[in-house]
């Protein structure tokens, strides 16, 4: 019991933050489909054919809505399946944090010394987490109850707890899986390994909607068993097998991380690759690239920046593969074409490539920058910051220097992922104007500074809370743009959003005075943080 | 030349750091000599880190000023750190770098690092700088801390408990280092707690209390004022010599146990050698008294919950 409530303790702002989140997200994309669906059938009828002409161009991340024409069925598709993409990254980042991060800190080492087992160490983690995601599930659900309850509605309970209840055991399963990976490859490996099987389990299911080839495997990812049931909607549906399957991938994995953990050293990895012969020196590297500001930034984090860029080509491949699909599907649809032929100009691959890639490309380089923010952050609170200060550099260079980094890296990403994109849309017959591809890639780089910038602020001024609040800031900037135009923001507002400033440059071209803004606000969040980290102690 | 001598390595006034409830720093007023040994004394809390972070530029005080050679330590913060040298208390966590590389990091942002220098300071701990930082014991870390502080031959090192996590070899090969850099004409700050250690090297000791500078003594006042428990097992049949160990200077809370004695010894032990000199005496065990025992003996202060009765 004790270790429960001690690892509810320790991940107690992601349960605080990912509520708030799955709260807000749901009742604010509930409490809008009352604002932009209409009051009479016809209308709302009307208003389901688009959001099922919006999902065929997003049937790669998430499954077709069920009834798009109410409450029930919007809110599953717009706020619970980006839900449980959310509450995966969640499972994985806690999952690999306990494995790793509190092991290294020591913290596994002491729960032990004890006289805790292992066994019973993994559980109550797992069963924390278990309750953790539980707590939001159910903020979500009363989200949902809430964004229902404005529009002067009811909902069936039975639904809304099935979803709940979905979403919770997606997020375990994805724990469980994680926890197993991270007891499988080494401390520097867990985050990667466990996020790739993750990613991969969901674009396995994801994909194979588009993909006949995939349909085969995707009996493999636990996400298939969670779009197996979509309980919200009327005439939903709850598939109780599929919910079982996943409470016995999520015992099973969880059975296996107990043995691996059992099996292996401290420290150490189940799976150990043969170490080279070791050879004692008591020289130092001759590597020129240490003595040059950037150029070590770049060097350290190089197999970080070496598994973005793979992972960014990969989906750049996949997203490309899927363009052809849903260009046909959006085709076969005859009330579309004359908007097709109006608004998007003949330009139909590179508005669904645009539309689809570059929104995912915009998440993810989001989510870069919150990384970097995260290891700013710290190398604040373990003490590498303050012998970074020791030697004899300003304040202001580190901020500089960190921002130079994150910005190369972003470069790097980008050209790699953009020239992927480039080529094997030529190889599909996809002609896209290189220029604009180029500077919509490019545009990548100052949305990733505006998130760097904000992240330097918050770790200049809070680096404990620095990750979380630029999570929310993140999330919040999604929100303005997912919300802004439904409830109606101000343009002043709006443009505080990345995510509305970024655009469509792959179908417009860039826009010079979002473009402008976007610096503007990077400069800004630089120039604060600059001034903000002059003031503060360190290390105290 | 002769003006250069003659600033303080080291100079504090009224120097405050006020964290509320009574913690922090408060009105130091320190001075520390160019090529001196300074050795920096107190109990956990009392202080210690807080100086030493407001001397490095990390924090910045809330009342009064510290200098290193005449250079403000807020104001002219950079080149303060081109002339120190600084070994944090916790060795901060340098992942998956290997040793060098964690060198070559630190170097390269410094600049201008002997890269001989730094290969006989590794040979001479025996720290492989081949491994990475995560595999390294926590011996193994401090000396790595120790190699970056030295790295670039500074004028001045800041210490902050150097000898934690060394065993007693690599102590002694540490206390050699410094004397040589001492001898080098570098001045050298370190904070410790434990009072045997600032007695091997430092030339004068500050002693800390609550965030306060109570004493600064010269070593000679030092050991006058130390204290020790001492227990002395005589021979089999052989007489206690209790009333000469009594009467003998600077011991105190004498009891006899059959053939065991103990006893407080304050200042030298000329006296109790004395005293027992013609005994037969099979077992002498010396024990130093901890940093808390020292104030309560030295500032006549009431035992600390803590200690044991």
């Amino acid at each position: 019991m004790i270790g429960i409530v001690f690892g509810l303790r320790l991940g107690r702002w992601g349960v605080v933050g990912f509520s708030l989140a799955g709260l807000l997200l749901v009742f604010a994309q509930t409490a809008g489909f009352y604002q932009v669906a209409g009051t009479t059938p016809g209308a709302r009828a009307a208003f389901g054919s688009a959001m099922a002409t919006l999902a065929a161009q997003l049937v790669a991340l998430f499954p077709p809505p069920l009834r798009p024409d109410t409450a029930g069925g919007y809110a599953e598709f717009r706020g619970f399946h980006p839900l449980a993409v959310l509450f995966a990254v969640w499972a994985l980042a806690s999952a690999t944090g306990f494995a790793r991060g509190d092991e290294e800190r020591g913290v596994v080492e002491a729960a032990l010394a004890t006289g805790t087992s292992r066994i019973a160490l993994i559980a109550s983690r797992t069963v924390g987490f278990a309750l953790a995601v539980t707590v939001a599930s159910a903020a979500a659900a009363a989200g949902f109850l809430i964004g229902v309850a404005s529009g002067h509605e009811t909902a069936a309970v039975q639904g809304v707890v099935e979803e709940a209840a979905l979403l919770a055991v997606i997020g375990v399963a994805c724990y469980t899986l994680s926890l197993f990976v991270a007891q499988m490859a080494g401390p520097r490996l867990a985050t990667a390994a466990a996020g790739t099987l993750l990613l991969a389990l969901f674009l396995d299911n994801s994909l194979s909607r588009a993909m006949s080839s995939l349909t085969a495997w995707r009996w493999l990812s636990p996400f298939r068993y969670y779009d197996l049931s979509q309980p919200l909607p009327p005439g939903g549906h709850f598939d109780a097998r599929a919910f079982l399957v996943l409470i016995g991938i999520s015992v099973l994995a969880t059975a296996a991380a107990a043995a691996a953990f059992m099996r292996r050293d401290l420290g150490a990895s189940l799976i150990r690759l043969p170490s080279i012969p070791h050879r004692p020196s008591y020289d130092v590297t001759a590597a020129p690239w240490w003595g040059v500001a950037v150029a070590r930034g770049l060097y350290e984090r190089r197999l970080g920046l070496l598994a973005w860029s793979a992972g960014m080509a990969v989906m750049a491949l996949s997203f490309v593969a899927l363009t052809k699909t849903i260009v046909q599907v959006l085709l076969s649809i005859p009330s579309l074409l004359p908007y097709l032929s109006i608004f998007v100009h003949q330009q139909l691959y590179p508005a669904v490539l645009g539309y689809t890639w570059f929104n995912v490309a915009e998440l993810m380089f989001a989510a870069f920058a919150i990384t970097y923010v995260a290891r700013w952050s710290a190398e604040d609170s373990d003490g590498r910051l303050e012998i970074f200060l020791s030697q004899p550099l300003s304040r202001a260079g580190i901020v500089l220097e960190r921002m130079a980094v994150l910005a190369a890296g972003a470069v790097l990403i980008a050209a790699v992922s953009g020239a992927v994109l480039f080529y094997a849309s030529h190889q599909q017959g996809i002609d896209l104007n290189a220029q604009r591809l180029t500077a919509a890639s490019l545009m990548l780089v100052p949305f990733a500074l505006v998130f760097a910038g904000a992240g330097s602020l918050l770790a200049a001024w809070n680096p404990r809370a620095a990750v979380g609040l630029l999570g929310a800031f993140a999330f919040a900037s999604y929100l303005d743009t997912e919300l802004g135009t439904i409830y109606k923001f101000p343009v002043w507002l709006l443009d505080l959003s990345a995510f509305k400033l970024f655009g469509a440059p792959l179908l417009n071209g860039v826009n010079g005075r979002n473009l402008a803004l976007m610096l503007l606000l990077a400069l800004a969040g630089i120039g604060s943080s600059i001034l903000a980290i002059q003031r503060r102690d360190v290390g105290a | 030349m002769l003006r250069e001598m003659a600033v303080a390595a080291i100079s504090t006034s009224q120097l405050t750091k006020d964290y509320g409830a009574g913690r922090g720093l408060f009105d130091l007023g320190l001075h520390v000599s160019q090529q001196e040994v300074f050795g920096y004394l107190g109990p956990n809390g009392s202080g210690k880190t807080t100086t030493i972070r407001l001397l490095m530029g990390m924090i910045r005080p809330t009342n009064g000023s510290a200098h290193v050679f005449g250079l403000d330590c807020v104001r002219d913060a950079m080149e303060v750190k081109r002339k120190v040298g600084y070994l944090p208390g916790d060795i901060p966590q340098f992942g998956s770098l290997r040793g060098d590389e964690v060198v070559a990091y630190l170097g390269g942002m410094r600049g201008g690092v002997d890269r001989r220098h730094v290969r006989a300071i590794a040979e001479r701990f025996d720290l492989d700088l081949n491994r990475r930082f995560r595999e390294y014991s926590s011996g193994n870390k401090q000396k790595l801390g120790i190699l970056l502080a030295f790295m670039h031959r500074p004028e001045l090192l800041i210490l902050d408990e150097p000898t934690s996590g060394l065993d007693p070899l690599n102590q002694q090969e540490f206390y050699e280092l410094l004397r040589e850099t001492r001898a080098g004409g570098a001045t050298i700050f370190l904070s410790s707690h434990v009072l045997s250690e600032v007695e091997h090297v430092c030339d004068r000791v500050g002693i800390l209390r609550r965030g306060r500078l109570v004493k600064v003594a010269e070593l000679g006042e030092l050991t006058r004022i130390r204290v020790h428990h001492v227990e002395v097992e005589f021979a089999p049949g052989e007489e206690v010599p209790a009333e000469r160990l009594r009467a003998a200077e600077g011991v105190e809370d004498l009891s006899v146990e059959g053939q065991r004695l103990r006893c407080t010894v304050h200042g030298n032990f000329d006296a109790l050698l004395e005293a027992i000199s013609g005994s037969r005496v099979i077992d002498l065990v010396s024990t130093e008294p901890s940093l808390e025992e020292f104030f309560l003996s030295f500032f006549g202060e009431p035992k600390p919950k803590a200690l044991p009765s």
